[in-house]
């Protein structure tokens, strides 16, 4: 029985590669055929705008924190308005593995991934994207999101100047 | 010592200790906010619910208002306890701003860790969000008053522990309002700590503010290196820059807080002109050139004029390793001029305390305890902050506090103060002992009789001294009246204020004839040609300017190691970049003879806001800090002597060399220290000619500033803001005298130079003294602290 | 009697058979690497000239242009003269295959073969044994753990299954009456070996697929354990020869198959060097089909069936082919 299952098994695979080389190979010839990448497809990484066309990114460094290759560094600093932003922003993307944490961690919508996989170079400093060369001048796939006018603390609006804020209280009153 | 129960775990606590303590000695974390260890538990925050099954409380009680009792059995995993906290953090979280990711504290704050823990998610609440308008409480403190969760942690740390007036609780209801009365600097000296004490973003280190996340910075226990106490620090420094500083625990010196100097007076480190590339005069040259030519040269100089020719001099800011090193490079090269300290009579002042104080010298945390205080010639809030907060934990418990001390001294807390002039001080100290005070004055006697009375009946006295004002003969009447004052089971402490971090280390390693003023004099007849400074600054740090400059001058041969640009660092002929305190691990001494060891915190080099000029790092790939980085001062000074070794091996050594440092190799940064073994030796003092004093003189005294006297936070950008400018303080009575008003321009004239600065005026001083705060790097040549003049005044004419 | 014309015909013959190999293995390799693709639903190599035709012809440029990298403290002789071994063996068994019945050309006889020895047979194995060498050398020479582990393996492999296949042979011997490689295809005329004892082709088949270490049996250079076993320090065109000598170790081993067991150059219709070449071809992507097909093998199950079953089968085989033999006379 054994042997009998032995052989059997020995002698069905040669049908099967057989058959394959009859089917149609499932390659894409990639430069002249392209595929299509989902909407969500995790490549080159963006920091989008938001509606009012401000930054973001608010260098939180929650990214470079999620990053398992540490491929993003940063530096905040503070705007006269008190806005946070970074002075500069840099993502290596000769470390990068497309995880898409970044993103996935990123509290203001600000880094996103675009489908767009064709970039290698040759140079691997090339690949070294600095905040203007990943800034981009919409609101990625959310247009909508503001993240100064839900933080609470001013800056955008005035100070209780949110939709679910209330205007300051005035401490000296002794009324209740 | 109360038994209890908790979570099935059985726990031996302490009298007097409440329950979440005990849980955390089972390493049981329970939520909390407003228990903290330094200021206790007020039961505001409502967070740390436990149940109580068994003993004297019953039901779901706040642990931190339950002291621990014998028999109790608590669990903190009960269904109804859970979900109290759960809502609890719930509630905390109703108004409290969606800015995490803009909010410096992010990351260590206790809020997220708490609100996780709690395991609150979803925000329920629909309804509006309340908000208040934030204050201006200065350069240091930044204040965002709508992540406040009502802790009242702040308030506590400001008012009860610090004994800060101008910042408190305001407010009622939901308005509940913590700030000032006003938009205004925070005065207090110790304003930084409420930035440690917030568990959440209300209070952020403005200096720091978007520098970092606390999990991108390096960090190590280190020690403050700005006066001799020793407070435990944790510096964080990021891309080769040291960021911040905050407060470490050390339960014998500083406790948990630390003063703003020490937190804010980091900069030095950053400093944009810190040298950090050897030179040989103008050249920049490799380390390899540069110790070649420093070792070329001392043999020459050594060859031509004998080793003799040769001095060397080290510095209370230097580590003790640094120190050894500088001695066995004496050795090395067989010279035997070398003095730890620029200043002649802190010198003679810290080898006193070094030699005479080990049996009654007293730690921050026994001064805590203690229950009577003297203060003699000290003015702890500009020379030493953290005893001033130790003498108010212990006016807090009970104890009583006088102070001794000609200048108008302002305390964190209530003290007898007597103005008697500096002259008087060791009279004064000599009469205590003698237990008489007839030459005193009437009025003075009084209150003179009633701080001895009390001195007498007090159980844990101490002694406090400074050691600028006293000078060294003043520190051994100190030391001796509190010999005298001992009894068997009544032993009288004494704490002095010394110079420098490592003040008390280096007069352990000082011989018996070491003096500076000795070197200067050979240097000034020829006989001596070199001087190899260490850390420290013989161009600004000597007492007599004129001198010393005059004499430096002559040397053919000048080297220094430093890590701030210095005169002395500027005129070298060989400069040796070493590596800032932060930078290198090493030991300091403070003032109790408390052996105290740092860590390194960060590697040195150029940060990367100079090499990216504040936009991105350069594009380059590049292994390792940029070309040259400093090295520690004792691997220099080693290499010097063809010695390759490693910190620990020299420590070795060190213990070998030195008896009283035993159990030097194994210290460790992240303990509270080790005292040094008693020494029972005797220092004698050499006797100083007297000021000639002239009638119608004044006593110009110079004195310290917080902001402005110590070396490395002179150095600190980031204290520009609060330095003092430069002026005289005067008795009001003297001041009208000569017809004198507040701010007017004074005219000093002594046989050092003269002054023209504006007058401050007080009431609270001794009359005939004129006091000057010694400022780094001011345009006016002040005058080095300890200093005193005979000096005669006159109003400036009015152009 | 040898004239010129016996010298120019040798030689055409030597020059003739060398290209058409050293092509053949070339395009074998291109052949396996479009067909494993196609088994897998890829395409394989289809980029360098028609339909990737060009593609030995790149690897080559590749090979003899990469740096031919010596490891330190390799034993130099040895670690060059290794990949010569392993293909020159390989080539030198062509002189004695016959590709088709002698032609006849300028009113001569012009043998087919390059050399008909009559011990042919012996000859084959003999060589077969050498190649032993080139394997072993190599993976000791090398100086490398990976590449010594391959080596060892690889000659306790070969001299295994070396062992069924002579076994294997003797009753072709048996059955053709002679060590003559045209013997043994002229033996075959109305029936070829392989239906008369097909336990014999059995057992050949399994062991040449040993002897040429591939798959299932590339334990040798088992990449997920060895790296590349004995050529693992091999760079350039040293570790061409030793690719190149198992694809003409493969050719070798088809024409072996196809006289011993499958006729030879006999068949009806079309000429007898194509019906040669066909079967040998035919074999060929047998090769490349088995290695499509099947996982490698662990080396104790690699032992266990070479010396516990082929060798008492082929032994077994031996003599009931010879009593059969002796029945039937």
């Amino acid at each position: 029985m054994n042997l009998w299952r032995g052989i059997k098994g020995s002698i069905q695979p040669f049908g099967i590669t057989f058959r394959n080389i009859f089917r149609k190979p499932s390659t894409i010839q990639y430069p002249e055929q392209k595929r299509t990448p989902a909407p969500r497809f995790r490549a080159r990484i963006i920091l989008t705008r938001d509606p009012d066309g401000g930054e973001r990114c608010v260098a939180c460094y929650l990214c470079s924190a999620a990053c398992p290759v540490d491929c993003i560094s940063m530096q905040s600093a503070e705007r006269p308005d008190g806005r946070r932003y970074a002075t500069w922003f840099r993502i290596n993307f000769s470390r990068c593995i497309f995880c898409g944490m970044c993103a996935e961690a990123c509290p203001t919508l600000a880094i996103q991934m675009t489908p767009d996989y064709e970039f290698s170079k040759r140079e691997p400093l090339t690949l070294v994207y600095e905040k203007e060369d990943l800034l981009v001048d919409h609101g990625g796939k959310d247009n909508e999101y503001n993240y100064y006018r839900h933080a609470g603390i001013g800056v955008v609006n005035p100070r209780g100047g949110n939709p679910d804020e209330a205007p300051p209280v005035d401490i000296r009153t002794n009324l209740p | 010592m109360p038994t209890l129960t908790i979570d099935n775990k059985t726990v031996t606590v302490p009298e007097g200790a409440n329950v979440l303590e005990a849980a955390k000695r089972l390493d049981i974390v329970i939520p909390h906010f407003c228990y903290h260890e330094a200021l206790g538990s007020v039961g505001a925050c409502r967070l740390c619910a436990m149940k109580f099954l068994e003993g004297p409380a019953k039901g779901i009680q706040m642990a931190c208002m339950v002291e621990a009792k014998d028999g109790m059995v608590v669990s903190t995993q009960d269904e109804g306890a859970v979900d109290l906290r759960k809502h609890v953090i719930e509630w905390l979280m109703m108004n409290h701003p969606h800015d995490c990711p803009v909010c410096d504290e992010g990351g260590e704050c206790q809020l997220q860790d708490m609100t996780v823990a709690g395991g609150h998610g979803i925000r329920r609440y629909g309804g509006l969000k309340r908000t208040y308008n934030n204050q201006f409480l200065g350069p240091f403190v930044y204040h965002e008053m709508n992540r406040c969760i009502q802790c009242y942690r702040c308030v506590r740390t400001y008012q009860d522990y610090c004994g800060g007036t101008d910042f408190g609780v305001l407010g009622c209801n939901q308005r509940i309002y913590f700030g000032r009365f006003r938009d205004g600097p925070l005065e207090s000296v110790f304003s930084g700590n409420i930035v440690d004490a917030c568990p959440t973003g209300v209070f952020t280190d403005k200096t720091f503010r978007f520098h970092s996340r606390y999990w991108d910075l390096e960090e190590a226990s280190s020690v403050c290196p700005h006066c001799s106490l020793g407070c435990a620090t944790i510096p964080g420094a990021r891309y080769r820059e040291l960021q911040r500083v905050r407060g470490g625990v050390n339960k014998e010196t500083n406790g948990f807080f630390i003063c703003d100097r020490g937190r804010f007076g980091y900069g030095y480190a950053n400093h944009p002109d810190r040298p950090r590339i050897p030179r040989i005069g103008d050249r920049e040259v490799s380390w390899d050139d540069s110790l070649e030519e420093a070792r070329g040269r001392l043999a020459d100089i050594a060859h031509r004029h004998g080793p003799a020719a040769i001095a060397l001099l080290g510095s209370p800011r230097a580590s003790l390793e640094a120190n050894y090193r500088l001695l066995t490079l004496a050795h090395h090269l067989e010279t035997d001029r070398i003095a730890f300290e620029a200043h002649p009579e802190r010198d003679r002042t810290a080898r006193v305390v070094a030699a005479l104080s080990d049996k009654n010298s007293r730690s921050l945390e026994e001064i805590r305890n203690s229950d009577f205080l003297l203060l003699v010639g000290a003015d702890p809030l500009n020379e030493a902050p953290m005893m001033a907060l130790a003498v108010r934990q212990a006016v807090r418990r009970g104890a009583g506090a006088a102070l001794i001390d000609p200048r108008p001294v302002g305390l964190p807390f209530h003290a007898v103060h007597l103005p008697l002039a500096a002259g008087r001080l060791s009279e004064f100290l000599q009469a205590v002992c003698a237990g008489t005070f007839e030459n005193f004055s009437r009025q003075e006697r009084t209150i003179l009789e009633g701080i001895a009375e009390r001195l007498r009946r007090a159980q844990r006295p101490i002694l406090i001294g400074g050691g600028d004002l006293l000078g060294a003969a003043g520190v051994r009447d100190l030391l001796r009246t509190s010999e005298k004052l001992s009894k068997e089971d009544r032993p009288c402490g004494a704490a002095l204020i010394l110079g420098g971090p490592n003040s008390y280390g280096a007069a352990l390693l000082s011989g018996e004839t070491s003096d500076f003023n000795g070197i200067l004099d050979g240097i000034s007849e020829g006989r001596i040609r070199a001087l190899v400074c260490l850390e420290s600054d013989p161009f600004t740090d000597h007492p007599d300017l004129s001198r010393s400059r005059s004499a430096l001058a002559k040397l053919d041969l000048l080297i220094a190691l430093d890590c701030v640009p210095t005169t002395t660092a500027e005129k070298a002929n060989i400069f040796l970049p070493v590596k800032a305190p932060a930078e290198s691990a090493g030991v300091y001494v403070n003032n109790e003879g408390r052996m105290l060891a740092f860590a390194s915190v960060f590697d040195p080099g150029t940060p990367i806001r100079v090499t990216g000029g504040g936009d991105h790092p350069p594009r380059v790939f590049e292994p390792g800090t940029p070309r040259n980085p400093p090295m520690s001062a004792w691997s220099v000074l080693g290499a010097l002597q063809n010695r390759r070794e490693s910190l620990n091996s020299l420590r070795r050594e060190m213990e070998g060399e030195h008896a009283r440092l035993a159990g030097l190799a194994s210290l460790d940064p992240e303990t509270d220290g080790r005292r040094v073994l008693p020494g029972g030796g005797r220092f004698e003092i050499p006797e100083i000619p007297a000021i000639p004093t002239e009638e119608k003189a004044f006593d110009l005294i110079s004195i310290q500033s917080l902001f402005g006297s110590e070396t490395l936070s002179a150095f600190s950008p980031v204290l520009d803001p609060v330095r003092p400018v430069p002026r005289f303080l005067m008795h009001s009575a003297d001041a009208a005298e000569i017809g004198l008003a507040a701010g007017e321009t004074l005219r000093v004239t002594t046989d050092r130079g003269g002054f023209e600065l504006p007058v401050a005026l007080s009431e609270v001083m001794a009359r005939g003294c004129l006091f000057i705060a010694h400022l780094k790097g001011s345009p006016v040549d002040l005058p080095f602290p300890g200093v005193r003049f005979a000096a005669r005044v006159d109003r400036r004419k009015e152009s | 009697m040898i004239d010129l014309l016996t010298v120019v015909i040798i030689l055409v013959k030597l020059i003739l058979i060398l290209g058409v190999i050293l092509t053949l293995a070339a395009y074998l390799v291109f052949a396996e690497r479009r067909i494993l693709g196609r088994m897998q639903l890829r395409l394989g190599p289809n980029r360098v000239g028609p339909f990737g035709l060009l593609q030995p012809l790149a690897d080559v440029i590749k090979l003899l242009t990469k740096e031919d990298f010596l490891p330190s403290q390799a034993d130099k002789w040895l670690f060059l003269l290794a990949p010569g071994m392993a293909s020159i063996t390989a080539i030198l068994a062509f002189a004695v295959v016959p590709f088709s019945p002698p032609l006849h050309l300028f009113g001569r006889e012009i043998p087919m073969v390059v050399c008909d020895l009559n011990v042919g047979v012996l000859y084959f194995l003999a060589l077969s044994s050498l190649a032993v060498y080139g394997v072993a050398l190599g993976g000791w020479a090398s100086n490398s753990k990976y590449s010594l582990l391959g080596g060892i393996r690889g000659l306790a492999q070969l001299i295994s299954y070396e062992l069924s296949m002579g076994l294997s042979l003797v009753p072709v011997v048996l059955m053709a009456r002679s060590f003559s490689l045209t013997d043994i295809v002229l033996a075959q005329s109305p029936l070829p070996f392989a239906i008369l004892n097909p336990v014999a082709f059995l057992i050949f088949m399994i062991s040449i697929a040993a002897e040429s270490k591939r798959i299932p049996f590339d334990i040798p250079e088992a990449e997920n354990e060895l790296v590349a076993g004995y050529h693992t320090e091999y760079s350039g065109m040293r570790f061409g020869l030793f690719f190149v000598g198992e694809y003409i170790n493969v050719i070798i081993l088809s024409s072996m198959t196809t006289v011993f067991f499958l006729g030879g150059w006999s068949g009806p219709l079309l000429p007898p060097l194509i019906w040669f070449f066909l079967k040998m071809l035919a074999v060929s992507f047998f090769f490349i089909w088995m290695r499509g097909t099947l996982p490698r093998l662990r080396y104790d199950q690699l032992m266990h069936f070479g010396w516990k079953f082929l060798i008492p089968l082929s032994l077994l085989n031996v003599i009931a082919t010879g009593a059969v033999l002796l029945a039937i006379r």
